[in-house]
């Protein structure tokens, strides 16, 4: 346990490694030094460039710069280039800014995707199976930032409410409550729509598992002793259909920066992936290269996870 | 990592097969008009492709039949299936089919010849990127699943290091130093083949040419880890808005961030057919090894990829669609499907065909996509199979 | 089975939660629902973030927008767009005039006179019962005095540092109780036609090191002017009047305030304004005396300029505010001042909160001196998209929604919301290059005019929210000459103008003249759709009648630093926002045309020229009227633009916002919010409030 644990470990570092070299290597062998990037950008004074130069060390061979950058990154002096800030910090309050969202959207994923799985695979082929796996295949199939305009002008149009944002501006002064309930409304949207594709994805793998459980020799055991439909579905095929499941927690960590980037710029909310998308318009290569960093990390720190929550809850497994 | 495999992805190959009573093809389909989700899939991808290539035909050329650039500004932001005013255009700027069918955008021009043309791209972005994707994929993910027990040895890295050497130096002009490096690896490479053949020892002084280093497997099985590290979107938005605006950068970056998930299905399918008996029958009947691979283990292989591929294609188009929308996509003067519903966001209260014509065309032929493929995967999977 | 039930409940209760929260939030109608503050708040939209809270340096219109609001000049414009007093109760403009003895030359009426013969003769010609002279109210003799002057000049790279020294002879000062630009016309016929002209300023002047004796000569001419008008404007200040911090506002302020203008160091874009203005004098706590160095009319409008506090910018803490960050204070100006960032002003809304790309607050300013203005406060958000500002406006988090043109037709029906609007400030053109071929041909550019249909770009590009114009002034104003028809749309009558210019028809269906085809390049900035759209239909127009055009988009700095202020273009597409005053020295003076100046077509007409100047020298009315019109005439016959189009705008506010006057009885009475002339319909802003339910107005409004 302890040597995969180190082995694990050891083999995650060095993929790090080299997706931080990748990452840094994109960035710069693309077309054009970083400094001779888009001179006719009014934002890109000489200042700039020169602040960059000394950022990005450019005068200095490659490697010294990928060294100097991680250096800096992991004493938390990056700053950013667009206003200096430091980009840890940044980032932190981006990440506050965007938890919310996440573990609400998180919620509704678990929440919907296991009884419509669940209550799919028993009504195997019937109208309900048909009807959600259509359903499934449609909010799959849906580009994200079409939903969200339909959405949006179906409560802009009909209810006449904000939704735009983190909270409706000027509702500084109203009582906790109004806040706190103000900002779970502004929540609604957006958490919905970053959790249609993983409800339709997980619901669609909860069937599956099911199914697979449901077929296996000791389920059909239960039903011969007699068991009630009740206690065989949700006792014996559920609590077996639910190990991979457990490990796919592991695996939630990488979404909080990654698929936010366009629900974030519709809903003007001011989270990570709102952060990259500016980032990567505004060329701040310091904060393009961190966040990247980071979700490689929270990646692999996930994959870890997994392995490990796979070898606690399953006793066959050793590693 | 491998545990988080989806379950689907797994081919039933124990099972005890009986013989069938059919051919595989006409199996399949009949399992397909059984499934009619997906033939509904398959019809609508078929009529896509369909209307893709006549699009192209209609809308290309010095003077298409119908002109997707046509800028008609006394004709803005009309709605669908209105008739042009004829008082005020040129009998030239007329839409060939005498009514707008999709409306036409906020310069006037003819939303439906703009469809047509962005189905082309649309289904070329998808194709192209995913013929990359799956391309590596089966490349490396056949390579890793046969050859994946041999060790690289140090000679090879050796090889592949010159060899990345004398490119830079050609790209830095230094085509006489280049062109020896180049001679060292290709002569060094020969020898060592021929030495092989001889089964003799290496001298001594050259002996950690043959010291190994790594499974193969392990090499590019750590590569698929490295690439899954990173966020795909934002990685592809990031490449995106670094190189100039193309619509083959777009193709290319997309199909080279998302060859991992065909790599480790390839190697999979290509480890359990090793080790299956009628491989062993090739191999010892003295087959080459290409030949095992392409005649014996690929047709066997090709189908769940080709299945995967059509997944891959759908989420090729909506990527595409994403950046495009964020305004990275496709520049103009091409029309996508994606950067047509960007433009037409700024309108929507005012003309909400430029957001729901290609809104419900991406929607309609991703799932088309989708249903076709997922239908596919079940059928092709036994152990999902009904039996009768 | 509490699995199950889990399995149940658990998206219930989660889908519920986020149901009930709707019932929490202000939707449009209910706009107080939780948050009663809602109507007490005026939240507007920006486009673009403000740059600069400091109005002497801002120049985007959202930073005016805010500085409009936290600061408050001397003066502005009332509904009828006459000059009312903000921080001036009241003024007086009268003038002093100047002219040197000539000792060379005898008078036309009384021959050679000493100087005080002179004067004293004046004294009793000028006499102010007479109908001529009335205004005249005091003539002096003043002494000679002794002038230095320093100016450096360049010759071959070097610069030269010289001084100037000058005996200046006597000089007679008539003082008169309001601007005469007539008096010295009107003197010749009492000192004779070569009175000033025989002024030889020369005489006294040494030059050290010395200078050729031409020069020499025009310098002491611009030194020593024969005649010279120096206007005075006297503004009494409003006592009372105090800065957010409680400061009282005096002429020292606005001394400062002129002072931080006209200093290099500041790189203020509002200097050409004030550079007239010889002297500022505070003469006592609440008079400042403005002196002008020439005839300016445009000059009293710029007093509208926000006020300045001095005692929270001058040299002093503005050197302290260098050490403490850690700079030096030599190089540390105004723009650097953390003050831009939180400014304070004697506007009716204290500065509350900045924060950079998301909003700006503000609070009323309870000690306002016209009395607190009805909200308590007022934001401005910064969302850059249209479609965004929109959907906030219908949820009811905006309260005002500029329309774009093609909603007009939907929105301005909508019981909702109140609409207004008016025709901008600003028109649209196509300028030429009059220093190339072919637009040094008048003919050309005419044709060039008629050739575009400009009733099918308002028609089409804007949806009928603009209308054609004819010449540079504004048209809401009567400088603007309404007797001039604009070019007609006739595509045949260009090209046989273009015909008799030398162009015609070759074979290959272009215009020819010795060989050379027609062709030139119209170039605009990118991201106006407008413009765009303009960009596509003149090329179009221009290609039917047999011209080929090559079209370029550039990027705004590309398009201004290497096109325009490099006058490297053939012809480009622009709009000029214009002020009520009709000065039009910089952008159509001949003098204005080098490189990064703004007459960069290159216009040049001396009938022209001699108008301008007259208008801004000009202080009556009907007269600048009346140059304007001729002026408008000559524009539009040279076409130095083909003048395209004024727009109109459109905005929508809540239908519950009115004003809140208090009526005769002490009672709040609700009115109805009416534009003003202009179609502006902020005027009452401080008097706006938001009601819970849309108001029902009396007949008599």
């Amino acid at each position: 346990m302890l040597a995969f644990m180190g082995r694990s470990i050891i083999q995650k570092v060095v993929t790090l490694f080299f997706v931080s070299v990748i990452s840094f290597l994109i960035i710069h062998l693309a077309p054009g030094e970083p400094s001779q990037i888009d001179p006719l950008n009014p934002k890109f004074t000489p200042e700039m460039v020169e602040r960059m130069r000394t950022e990005f060390n450019l005068d200095k061979p490659l490697h010294v710069q990928y060294m100097l950058f991680y250096k800096n990154l992991f004493t938390g002096r990056i700053v950013s280039w667009r206003d200096n800030q430091p980009v840890l910090g940044k980032i932190w309050e981006r990440f506050l800014n965007s938890l919310p969202l996440f573990v609400v959207g998180t919620i509704l994923t678990w929440t919907f995707s296991f009884p419509v799985g669940i209550r799919s695979a028993i009504m195997r082929d019937g109208v309900y199976d048909k009807s959600a796996t259509f359903l499934a295949y449609l909010l799959i199939s849906i580009p994200g930032f079409f939903f969200a305009y339909i959405l949006i002008i179906l409560v802009v149009t009909e209810l006449h409410v904000p939704v735009i944002g983190m909270e409706t501006f000027g509702v500084t002064s109203a009582s906790p409550l109004v806040r706190i309930m103000d900002r779970t409304w502004h929540l609604v949207l957006p958490s919905i729509l970053g959790a249609t594709g993983g409800v339709a994805v997980l619901s669609r793998y909860v069937r599956s598992q099911m199914l697979e459980i449901i077929g296996q020799d000791y389920v059909r055991t239960a039903w011969a002793k007699g068991l009630s439909s009740e206690t065989v579905y949700y006792k014996h095929a559920l609590r077996n259909a639910l190990l991979p499941f457990v490990t796919m927690f592991g695996m939630i960590l990488p979404g909080l920066i990654g698929g936010s980037v366009i629900i974030e710029s519709i809903f003007s909310w001011p989270g990570m992936g709102r952060m990259a998308y500016e980032a990567i318009l505004g060329r701040d290569y310091p904060v393009i290269l961190t966040l990247n960093f980071i979700t490689a990390a929270l990646v692999l720190a996930g994959t870890l996870i997994s392995d490990l929550l796979y070898m606690v809850v399953d006793p066959r497994i050793k590693l | 990592m491998a545990t988080t495999a989806n379950p689907v992805d797994r081919m039933g190959t124990d099972e005890t097969h009986m013989p069938p009573s059919r051919s595989p093809w006409a199996e399949t389909w009949h399992l397909l008009c059984k499934n009619r989700m997906a033939l509904t899939g398959l019809v609508i991808f078929l009529v896509f492709f369909g209307v893709a290539v006549a699009g192209l035909t209609v809308t290309s050329g010095k003077d298409p039949i119908l002109d997707p650039a046509r800028v008609r500004l006394q004709e803005k932001l009309r709605p669908p299936f209105s008739a042009p005013k004829t008082d005020s255009l040129r009998s030239e700027e007329l839409p060939a089919l005498g009514i707008y069918i999709l409306g036409t955008d906020d310069l006037g021009r003819d939303v439906f010849a703009r469809m047509l043309q962005g189905a082309w791209v649309s289904l070329t972005v998808g194709f192209v990127a995913v013929g990359i994707a799956v391309g590596i994929g089966i490349l490396l993910g056949g390579i890793s699943g046969y050859y994946g027990r041999q060790y690289i040895q140090s000679g090879h890295i050796l090889f592949w290091l010159l060899l990345v050497l004398a490119i830079v130096l050609a790209f830095q002009k230094i085509l006489s130093a280049a062109a020896v490096l180049l001679i060292v690896a290709i002569a060094g490479w020969l020898w060592k083949k021929r030495h092989d053949r001889r089964v003799s020892p290496l001298p001594v002084c050259l002996k950690w040419i043959a010291l190994p280093t790594m499974q193969v497997d392990t090499l590019i099985m750590r590569a698929v880890d490295i690439m899954l590290c990173f966020p795909s979107f934002f990685l592809i938005l990031t490449v995106v808005a670094l190189l100039p605006p193309s619509i083959y950068n777009i193709m290319v970056i997309i199909g080279l961030t998302s060859w991992m998930g065909t790599t480790r299905f390839v190697r999979a399918e290509f480890l359990s057919l090793r080790e299956q008996d009628f491989v062993a029958a090739a191999r010892a009947l003295g087959i080459s090894d290409t030949r095992i691979i392409f005649r014996h283990i690929m047709p066997n292989a090709v189908a769940p990829v080709l299945v995967s591929a059509t997944l891959g294609i759908a989420s090729a188009m909506l990527t595409e669609a994403g950046l495009s929308f964020l305004g990275f996509g496709v520049p103009p003067p091409h029309a996508t499907w994606g950067n047509i519903l960007s433009d037409g966001k700024a309108f929507i209260f005012d003309a909400p065909w430029l957001t729901f014509a290609p809104g419900v065309a991406i929607l309609i032929v991703v799932l088309a996509f989708n249903l076709f493929g997922e239908g596919m995967r079940d059928i092709l999977n036994p152990k999902l199979r009904e039996r009768n | 089975m509490t699995v199950r039930r889990f399995l149940i409940i658990a998206p219930a209760i989660v889908s519920l939660v986020l149901i009930i929260s709707y019932f929490w939030v202000p939707t449009f109608e209910e706009q107080t629902r939780g948050n009663p503050d809602r109507l007490v708040q005026f939240i507007t939209t920006s486009s673009g973030d403000a740059a600069m809270l400091n109005p002497i340096l801002s120049a985007d219109s959202a930073s005016s927008q805010i500085n409009g609001l936290v600061f408050e000049g001397l003066i502005d414009r009332d509904e009828n767009l006459q000059f009312r007093g903000r921080v001036a109760h009241s003024w007086k403009i009268y003038e002093h005039a100047f002219f040197y003895i000539n000792e060379n030359a005898a008078t036309a009426r009384w021959g050679r006179l000493d100087p005080s013969g002179l004067v004293s003769h004046l004294r009793t010609a000028l006499d102010p019962r007479t109908a001529e002279w009335q205004h005249v109210k005091a003539v002096d003799l003043l002494p000679p005095e002794d002038i230095t002057h320093t100016f450096s000049t360049q010759e071959g790279g070097e610069i030269r540092t010289v001084v100037l020294r000058a005996k200046a002879p006597q000089r007679v000062r008539i003082v008169l109780d309001r601007v005469d630009p007539m008096l010295f016309e009107r003197l010749i016929k009492i000192l004779g036609d070569d009175y000033y002209n025989t002024f030889d300023p020369a005489v006294d002047v040494t030059a050290e090191p010395d200078l050729p004796s031409a020069q020499l000569k025009a310098k002491a001419r611009a030194l020593m002017p024969p005649t010279a008008h120096n206007p005075v404007i006297e503004f009494y200040l409003r006592p009372g009047v105090k800065f957010h911090d409680g400061h009282g506002l005096t002429a020292e302020d606005v001394k400062f305030t002129y002072e931080a203008i006209v200093d290099p160091k500041n790189l203020s874009p509002r200097i050409p304004d004030y550079e007239p203005v010889k002297q500022v004098l505070v003469v006592d706590p609440l008079t400042v005396r403005i002196v002008y160095k020439r005839l300016y009319s445009p000059a009293f409008t710029t007093w509208g300029m926000g006020i300045l506090p001095a005692h929270l910018l001058n040299d002093r803490v503005l050197a302290e505010e260098a050490t403490e960050r850690g700079q030096k204070p030599d190089d540390f100006n105004m723009r650097q001042s953390r003050f831009s960032r939180h400014p304070i002003g004697c506007g009716p809304f204290v500065f509350q909160e900045w924060k950079s790309d998301q909003h700006v607050r503000l609070k009323r300013f309870d000690a306002y001196w016209e009395g607190p203005p009805n909200y308590q406060e007022y934001a401005m958000r910064i969302i850059p998209d249209s479609l965004t500002q929109e959907m906030e406006f219908y949820a009811g988090t905006v309260d005002d929604y500029s329309v774009l043109p093609h909603q007009v037709a939907r929105l301005k029906k909508d019981g909702r919301f109140q609409s207004f609007s008016g025709t901008a400030f600003g028109y649209t053109y196509i300028g030429y290059n009059m220093r190339r071929e072919p637009f040094d041909d008048i003919r050309v550019r005419r044709a060039l005019g008629m050739a575009i249909d400009t009733q099918k770009i308002i028609d089409y590009v804007l949806y009928g929210q603009g209308e054609k114009i004819t010449g540079p002034f504004v048209k809401q104003t009567d400088f603007y000459n309404r007797n001039i028809a604009p070019l007609p749309y006739d595509p045949q009558g260009a090209v046989a103008l273009l015909g008799k210019a030398g162009w015609q028809l070759g074979g290959d269906g272009y215009l020819q003249k010795n060989g050379k085809r027609l062709a030139f390049t119209l170039i605009t900035n990118n991201g106006n759709a407008l413009r765009k759209a303009i960009l596509a239909i003149a090329q179009d127009a221009w290609k039917q009648i047999g011209i080929q055009v090559e079209t370029d988009l550039l990027e705004w700095s590309v398009f201004i630093q290497k096109r325009v202020n490099q006058l490297d273009f053939d012809a480009l597409i622009l709009g000029w926002s214009m002020g009520i005053d009709p000065d039009l020295y910089q952008i159509w003076h001949s003098s204005q045309g080098g490189p990064f100046q703004l007459n960069f077509v290159g216009f040049s007409d001396p009938d022209a020229d001699d108008l301008i100047l007259k208008i801004r020298q000009t202080y009556d009315h009907e007269r600048q009227v009346d140059y304007c019109h001729r002026l408008h005439e000559i524009i539009f016959a040279e076409q130095p633009y083909t003048f395209l189009y004024i727009s109109r705008w459109t905005a929508l506010l809540d239908r519950r916002i009115v004003r809140a006057v208090t009526g005769a009885d002490g009672r709040n009475v609700y009115k109805p919010i009416v534009p003003t002339k202009t179609g502006g319909y902020t005027f009452h802003f401080n008097q706006w409030i938001k009601l819970n339910r849309p108001p029902e107005f009396s007949a008599d409004g």
